[in-house]
């Protein structure tokens, strides 16, 4: 359940970019998609800078009901891989994706193992890894991409674009009309042979690193007025990440708890390593 | 927050049930009449994107659920199920019916006909305009598809045709597409007969017309054959007073060239005018077509010809009653010999039409579609005047969908009770009452029946509120003790010295807000009873034009005469008292008569003779007395009922005198309703065929109300005087409640050009906490409010860019918290959950078990400064919670309660700041170990340090693995739990806790003094790594694990 509310955060854009200065093109009057997603990415920084970007960290909070906050890191690295975690009462969970396969550590039950995604899910992470959103480059990325008309999205048009991914998904993504920057993405998801769609809302772009990144993200399911609002606090672009990170580690055959000597294992979180590196903490 | 779709697990309160398994808190176009006065040009819109982030709850209920006009579903391994309802949209289950959810909520309402392309089952063409054609049917729009299972949708034309009866696809070519257009109801039209189109939609043609007075109301394709097709023409007209069925225009049409050429079918079908005719081919048996014929002679008729002759089956009355509401054929998809025929029940019939017996009971009346599983014919679905039902023995047993909130409702209103109930009735469903809110949602369960028929207006009795008054059709007033449900009968009637009283079929009831036990109804006079309704005072002469023309109900029906009072005409419809002076009474009449007494029923004049651009006649369906001044009232007519569509609202200041009309362009649909705000004059509400409308400057400009609100008729509105909640009657989506006007009370045009401003909310009420278990999520759950305090703000403009916060301090000024803010334009509406921040828990290997341990401690009521941030300007406000109104506890317990929580959040943190203390320990002295070898003696001492703050350790925290099932509680576990259950209640703690509270804090101590007591031998360690040149071992303090903290 957690790991799909996470989902959405996976899948917004790893970078979502715009110069501080806003495109103001006039809107021509009928402007192809092409045409549009290049303003897209201009706005998002242009090509120079997003391929520039190797990998980035962002780390934030995410607002849950009666007043939970549970900070999030997601780190990303070129070309697919991801890992997002999440704290909660002291324990930290992840969500990894490696490029090929999927994998999550949910400690939150009394399990601290790395266990693979099932099938569904590291489909939607594996197309969530996609680093620079379908838009970019996505012919080559085997994406078709067509423009299902304008409306409005909290109050101000937007281009409504549907993506048909490589693997046949459908999403639709929406640029506002003036700053040609994302500000909202209706997906669905395949759960057991179901559809489950839901929306992501983006906003507070930011400069950084010469580009506008959105620092506000609200997931929902589709049509809900309520949802999970994320506030991403800082944004670190090319750090150094090891790809051990993204590697699901080797689970040792299970001990008996019984007869551990105390120093081995035991199911809490308070000795991870790795994942304090990764969620930027140096204790 | 739990909606339809609540199943599916984007909705963060599901993270949060499924992580903390918490059960607590509430789950968490037509034109205007005339031109309005101009809009000033300089002036901001003020559109329904002002109001995009104001939504409403759907409270339902689905308990009845509404009429359902259609289903269609694809079989498989999975059964995909779109229900089309009579007023409240299209319903999409992926899960053969387990749960629904509303896929058509940007358009039209009222859906005729649904079809899926079997051939590319993500392609649906919906049909809108109900053809079955009862005095409250409503109108269509056209014609819909999706071509991806409903996520989109677009209209293919046929904008005109008012309603759509079927629709049929090629099974061969997924292009070619027929359409019943039944058309126009209330007046002639040109876009009705058999439209076909072979591109999808892009264009159609008329294949099949008769007369501008005759539609189509069948139309069936030969599956063996899609050359082959059967048409059922009907020449039909509803009258606000009588409606019409058959003449010379039916009649049954077979085309063998795809459509292009038809010809009528007679041979062994009634002679004379026929009426409405249904029609089914059996997909069994292809050569054989059932159909259902009205006439003078109702019958069954069964042709194995392909239509060229026909045989009479059944004729009984049960089967063949209603024509045009039940015409209904289905043939079994295996047995050529078995079909059914809708009617006030279902009926099928084994031996291919000759006899039919009715299908089990348990199902409610009136059926209007049916589908039947093709792989499977023992599976079945139908939509009746009262939802879906389903069954796998043919209809011998039926299961009830309730999940799908479609309910009909025609009004609503409150009583005062803390939550209020909200009372209305409905088409077909009678009269009910339910919670306004309730912990988890507002389930099926929570309502309750006060009355049967078809239900209209249902009041609480304001002195008395065990007293409900509801009614039935045709004046049959109750009334009900809400204790023991009690009813007595309390119509007015008949007076030998009268002429017959006629009672509308939605006859008004008006209970004073002024005079203890007084009520009004109408039939064509107005009544008043000072008594509960025991008696009953006529204090008027008849108040409508008494036109005999319009007096014909008994005739009504055309060729099957029809008089279930549904017509009755030349009646009051809608009765006000004024609130500023029980004198003064307004009374509009369904024949256009505004009539008006300002001496209490002595005299009485007629004020509606002369409205300017109101054409004569027309139905006043409400009037609204001005809270604030007598001489000022607004009414809505309603000129549907003869084909004109156009939106009617008007404003009197001078007791009728001269009335000024308050519609503009911005709305759309014939009126219902109009409620004038009981607090700001100019705040003005509007109820339409096609939706809510809002006015903040008292009507000269409007905005529809959308955010999650669908485009559905909306019947009837009350505004809540204590609560100050809009309630909503829809007729087609049940019932609604847009919680708190506050804020809208306070947007006008001056404060909407600037560009942000706060609008105040009410005092924000916590909740007592409680919960409630659901097992079963193929129920519906009316939404309940968000538990959190609402602050609100305009913004002229969407903010795209940088960051929009609220911040929330306590009375000396100390941050509470911080809260993202929305940013659309128009009004945001940001939640904040009146609690600190969720208490920090020292990491272990599971969660603290109880629900309220995951939350922060409640804030004490009193009023909270809040500062609005964006970018450089800050804006200020005031949050303020006040004690649930029911909750019984003194002031004194409730400062146990918060200090005793306080006392333990704050503890947990101090043991939060142990645990990181001893593993910071713990670790360094390992990582020097890792440096120095095992066989080294310093290694051996600083493992032993390590072993010693492991052992503290795991008498603070549970370390076993198997999570809560481990069943291991060490402090950290004691005292979250502790924590989880004082947060919980928010009276005294027993003395139980409380001295458990000194227990654990004298373990924590004790805890606490071991670690230092470690920490005490370090230096004897480090001077040992000294000499060994490696790092000492330093124990954090407090003040710098404070500093490590961001959350």
């Amino acid at each position: 359940m957690f790991r799909r509310t996470l989902w959405a955060l996976a899948a917004i854009p790893i970078l979502a970019a715009a110069p501080a200065v806003a495109l103001l093109a006039p809107i021509a009057s009928a402007q192809t998609v092409d045409e549009i997603i290049a303003k897209h990415i201009a706005a998002r920084g242009g090509m120079e800078k997003l391929t520039a970007v190797k990998s980035l960290r962002q780390t934030g909070k995410m607002m849950l009901p009666q007043g939970m906050e549970l900070p999030f890191t997601v780190i990303a690295k070129r070309p697919k891989s991801t890992r997002m975690e999440f704290s909660f009462q002291g324990m930290t969970g992840a969500q990894v994706c490696d490029g090929t396969m999927a994998w999550s550590v949910m400690p939150f039950m009394g399990k601290k193992d790395p266990e693979p995604m099932g099938a569904d899910e590291t489909r939607n992470m594996l197309e969530q890894a996609d680093f620079d959103g379908p838009l970019v480059d996505y012919k080559t990325k085997g994406n078709t991409v067509e423009l299902a008309g304008k409306e409005q999205v909290e109050g101000a048009d937007a281009y409504k674009l549907k993506v048909t991914m490589k693997s046949g998904d459908v999403r639709y993504m929406f640029l506002d009309t003036e700053s040609y920057l994302e500000v909202k993405v209706e997906e669905k998801r395949t759960i057991r042979g179901t559809e489950v769609e839901g929306e992501s809302l983006l906003g507070d772009y930011r400069e950084e690193g010469g580009m506008m990144m959105a620092h506000s993200i609200e997931n929902r399911q589709k049509g809900m007025t309520q949802g999970q609002k994320m506030t991403i606090e800082k944004v670190e672009l090319n750090l150094d990440v090891p790809d051990s990170l993204f590697t699901m580690p080797r689970v040792a055959a299970a001990p008996d708890s019984s007869k551990a000597p105390a120093s081995a294992a035991s199911a809490d979180s308070s000795k991870s390593g790795a994942k304090k590196a990764a969620a930027g903490k140096k204790n | 927050m739990r909606g339809p779709r609540s199943r599916v697990p984007f909705a963060a309160a599901c993270v949060v049930a499924a992580l903390v398994a918490c059960a607590a808190g509430d789950g968490l176009a037509q034109k205007p009449a005339t031109a309005p006065a101009a809009a000033r040009s300089d002036e901001i819109t003020i559109d329904a994107e002002t109001f995009g982030g104001v939504s409403l709850r759907s409270i339902g209920p689905a308990a009845m659920s509404g009429r359902i006009a259609a289903i269609d579903a694809v079989e498989g391994d999975r059964l995909t199920l779109y229900v089309g309802a009579a007023g409240g949209g299209v319903w999409k289950s992926q899960d053969g019916g387990t749960t629904f959810e509303p896929v058509f909520d940007k358009y039209c309402q009222s859906i005729g006909a649904i079809a899926i392309d079997r051939r590319r089952p993500k392609t649906v063409w919906v049909g809108t305009g109900e053809s079955w054609t009862r005095n409250s049917v409503s109108v269509g729009d056209g014609i819909y598809k999706t071509t991806d299972g409903g996520d989109n949708w677009q209209r293919m034309g046929l904008e005109d045709c008012e309603r759509i009866a079927r629709i049929v696809t090629d099974p061969q070519r997924s292009d070619t597409v027929y359409v019943a257009a039944t058309g126009h109801l209330w007046d002639a039209g040109q876009q009705r007969g058999v439209f076909r189109t072979r591109d999808g939609g892009k264009t159609w043609t008329r294949v099949l017309f008769v007369d501008e007075n005759t539609g189509c109301a069948d139309v069936a394709i030969d599956p063996s054959d899609p050359n082959t097709l059967y048409a059922a023409m009907w020449q039909f007209r509803r009258r606000p007073w009588s409606f019409s069925s058959g003449g010379p225009g039916s009649g049954l049409y077979k085309s063998t060239d795809g459509g292009d050429t038809w010809r009528k079918l007679t041979k062994g079908l009634p002679a004379g005018d026929l009426g409405r005719i249904g029609i089914s081919v059996s997909p069994a048996r292809p050569s054989r077509v059932y159909a259902f014929v009205e006439a003078k002679r109702k019958a069954m008729f069964r042709s194995d010809d392909k239509g060229e002759t026909w045989t009479e089956g059944s004729s009984a009355a049960t089967v063949t009653e209603r024509p045009f509401y039940f015409a209904i054929v289905v043939a079994d998809p295996k047995d050529p010999n078995r079909v059914y025929k809708t009617s006030t029940g279902l009926w099928a019939s084994e031996d291919s039409s000759r006899t039919f017996s009715a299908i089990g009971g348990g199902v409610h009346s009136d059926f209007h579609a049916l589908w039947i599983n093709p792989r499977n014919p023992e599976q079945l679905f139908c939509g009746t005047d009262g939802g879906v039902y389903t069954s796998v023995d043919r209809g011998n047993t039926w299961r009830f969908l309730g999940n799908i909130p479609v309910g009909q409702f025609y009004h609503v209103s409150y009583d005062m009770e803390w939550p209020y109930n909200v009372y209305g009735g409905l088409q077909d469903n009678g009269s009910w009452t339910g919670p306004s809110r309730r912990p988890g949602g507002i389930a099926n369960r929570h309502w309750r029946v006060l009355g049967g028929g078809d239900g209209f207006w249902a009041f609480v009795d304001p002195n008395t509120p065990d007293i409900a008054y509801v009614e039935y059709q045709d004046g049959n007033i109750l009334r009900v003790a809400r204790s023991t449900g009690e009813t007595k009968q309390i119509k007015p009637l008949e007076d030998p010295k009268d002429a017959e009283y006629r009672f509308n079929w939605n006859t008004p009831i008006h209970v004073s807000a002024s005079k203890a036990g007084t009520l009004y109804m109408g039939s064509q006079f107005l009544f008043r009873s000072r008594d509960h309704g025991d008696t009953w005072e006529r204090i008027s002469p008849d108040l409508t034009t008494n036109d005999p023309a319009k007096l014909k109900q008994a005739e009504s029906g055309g060729l099957s005469v029809d008089n279930s009072s549904a017509e009755n005409h030349c009646t009051i419809f809608t009765i006000c008292e004024s609130p500023k002076n029980p004198d003064v009474v307004w009374v509009g009449t369904d024949d256009g008569n505004v009539q008006l007494t300002r001496d209490g029923g002595k005299t009485w004049t007629n004020v509606g003779k002369k409205i300017p651009g109101l054409p004569p006649a027309t139905w006043v369906t409400c009037i609204e007395a001005s809270h604030f001044d007598e001489g000022t009232a607004f009414a809505t007519f309603d000129g549907h009922g003869l084909g004109d569509m156009r939106t009617y609202l008007y404003k009197t200041a001078d007791f009728g005198r001269t009335w000024q009309s308050l519609a503009t362009d911005g709305l759309k649909g014939y009126a219902h309703v109009v409620r004038q705000d009981l607090v700001r004059p100019d705040l003005l509400f509007l109820g339409t065929e096609f939706g809510l409308f809002v006015s903040i400057d008292g009507g000269a400009q409007w905005a529809p109300i959308r955010g999650n609100f669908p485009p559905v008729a909306v019947r009837d509105l009350a505004i809540h005087p204590r609560d100050g909640d809009l309630l909503v009657a829809t007729h087609g989506r049940a019932l609604w409640i847009l919680d708190d006007l506050t804020p809208l009370r306070t947007l006008t045009r001056d404060l909407a050009m600037k560009d942000a401003a706060i609008l105040p909310s009410r005092p924000s009420v916590m909740v007592i906490p409680a919960s409630e278990q659901r097992f079963d999520a193929s129920e519906y759950a009316g939404q309940v409010p968000q538990e959190a305090a609402f602050v609100t703000y305009y913004l002229k403009k969407r903010q795209l860019f940088g960051d929009i916060r609220l911040q929330f301090f306590d009375a000396k000024g100390t941050l509470i918290s911080t809260v993202p803010g929305g940013k659309r334009r128009g009004i945001n509406r940001v939640a904040w959950p009146m609690r600190m921040k969720a208490p920090k828990v020292p990491p272990s290997g599971n969660l603290v078990p109880l629900g309220f341990a995951a939350f922060g401690p409640r804030l004490p009521a009193g009023d909270y400064p809040v500062k609005m941030i964006r970018g450089n300007d800050t804006l200020t406000t005031t949050v303020t919670l006040v004690a649930d109104p029911r909750s019984t506890h003194t002031v004194a317990d409730r400062a146990v309660q918060q200090e005793t929580t306080l006392k333990l959040y704050k503890d947990l943190e101090t043991l939060s700041y142990v645990v990181d203390a001893i593993v910071d320990v713990r670790d360094q002295a390992r990582a020097r170990v890792a440096g120095l070898g095992d066989k080294d003696a310093l290694a051996k001492k600083l493992a032993g340090v390590a072993d010693r703050l492991e052992t503290l350790r795991r008498t603070v925290v549970a370390s076993r693995e198997g999570g809560q099932l481990a069943g291991e509680e060490q402090l950290r576990e004691k005292m979250g739990s502790l924590y989880g259950a004082v947060n919980g209640y928010e009276g005294r703690p027993t003395g139980s806790q409380l001295k458990f509270v000194d227990v654990l804090e004298g373990k924590m101590a004790g805890a606490q003094r071991d670690f230092e007591a470690i920490a005490k031998d370090l230096p004897v360690v480090n001077a040992d790594l000294a000499t060994k040149k490696l790092q000492p071992i330093a124990a954090m303090s407090r003040d710098d694990w404070q500093k490590r903290q961001k959350n």
